[in-house]
């Protein structure tokens, strides 16, 4: 069967959820965006880049699950500074409390695993002045939207992270476990972004890159 | 191929990606060949032997990609509307995936796999049929590429692996929402069922 035989029909939505995801999907080719096209703040991107050079960096995997533990605390307090910031809505909080806990079991799983190395893991907790070292703005959010776009270019330099973690990482069960929490991260990406209608799969390589 | 069968049987599945001679404990020695040199495994000249088995384990995922390729293009009959917009974006993306491993195959001396003639799906006769299917085809890739990663040789390969696999893991996010279901179950990835 070839893909130039599929007719597109203009059927309802069988859910809520893929309307919306439609509506977004409109808007965005209205914009000039559309699937593949869909871009992070330009401003983000020195950002992501000084984040992935800290990250790929590092070397032996001991140190490299220390940035990693590292980032995911700061996703932790981004996430809880979201949760406190009285901008979401009861089911956007909900959301940003799974996510939250998502981050923290990776970080108590790569605390596990680099404690098998023999490593330590590092001592400081981190700071607002810390999440704003990998993205800046979480202090200046107005809106929900705001936060949902803050956590979406923090989600992505995560991601990047972790993609560039792949070409340095030597232990099997590390690299394995790597590319599953960059997964969870990714799908984080999709929740996020179709709740301020961002094309919700916009690459079919997901780097954390645009 | 037995596709239910394969579906269900993670140890079928992780044979899927076994190629001989890259077996797990054998890795150890290609990783630390590699480490610290992505774009090179020193050694003497003549046949990479990382090469061989780096095609040997493309060549499985290629299969798998070419496979759920032809999965979208048999469930895009009964979707409709929105979803069928999701569907072609995938079987797009499922065919980027399958055009790019088939150019590592060949950079690294390789001959790319093509995609059989039929495959033997299972019956889809629905829209919920052809979601859940596809839930089943990226929770198989992810584990599959999840099982094979380690085995890769090159730093880029594995990097590119990673990407696929993220992208597999969006691709479920939004096929459980279309379902109605929790589209990030778990904190970690493995391609189980939620």
């Amino acid at each position: 069967m070839a893909s130039d035989r599929i007719v597109i029909a203009d059927g309802d939505a069988d859910t809520a959820q893929v309307a919306e995801f439609e509506r977004g999907r409109r808007e965005l080719l209205r914009r000039g965006l559309g699937f593949g096209g869909a871009a992070i703040a330009a401003s983000s991107i020195p950002l992501l880049l000084s984040v992935r050079n800290a990250f790929a960096a590092s070397s032996g995997d001991a140190g490299i699950l220390e940035q990693a533990i590292g980032l995911e605390r700061i996703a932790i307090l981004a996430y809880e500074t979201a949760i406190d910031s009285g901008l979401l809505t009861a089911a956007f909080t909900r959301v940003a409390r799974r996510f939250r806990d998502h981050e923290q079991e990776h970080a108590d799983a790569l605390t596990t695993a680099l404690m098998d190395l023999g490593g330590t893991p590092p001592a400081k907790k981190p700071t607002l002045k810390d999440i704003d070292g990998v993205v800046k703005g979480l202090g200046s959010v107005k809106s929900q939207a705001d936060i949902a776009n803050f956590a979406i270019e923090l989600e992505m330099a995560a991601v990047a992270a972790y993609y560039d973690a792949h070409r340095k990482l030597v232990d099997a069960k590390l690299l394995q476990a790597g590319a599953s929490i960059m997964a969870n991260e990714a799908q984080h990406l999709v929740v996020l972004r179709q709740a301020v209608k961002r094309a919700p799969v916009p690459n079919a390589f997901e780097t954390g890159k645009t | 191929m037995d596709l239910d069968s394969f579906l269900r049987d993670p140890q079928s599945r992780r044979r899927f990606f076994r190629t001989s001679g890259v077996a797990v404990a054998g890795s150890s020695a290609i990783f630390l060949s590699a480490c610290g040199d992505e774009a090179s495994t020193p050694g003497p000249a003549g046949p990479d032997e990382s090469d061989e088995a780096d095609v040997e384990i493309l060549n499985s995922a290629l299969d798998l990609e070419l496979m759920a390729v032809a999965a979208y293009k048999a469930g895009a009959a009964q979707l409709r509307g929105e979803v069928l917009q999701v569907g072609k974006l995938f079987l797009e993306q499922e065919q980027e995936h399958a055009d790019g491993l088939a150019s590592a195959i060949t950079d690294a001396g390789g001959k790319p796999n093509r995609a059989k003639a039929s495959y033997d799906f299972p019956a889809l006769r629905s829209q919920t049929d052809v979601l859940r299917f596809a839930v089943d085809l990226e929770n198989t890739a992810i584990a599959a590429y999840i099982d094979a990663l380690p085995k890769l040789g090159k730093g880029d390969l594995r990097a590119t692996a990673a990407a696929i696999v993220a992208n597999e893991a969006e691709h479920v996010s939004v096929l459980l929402d279309a379902l109605g279901e929790d589209p990030v179950p778990f904190a970690f990835v493995v391609g189980r069922a939620a």
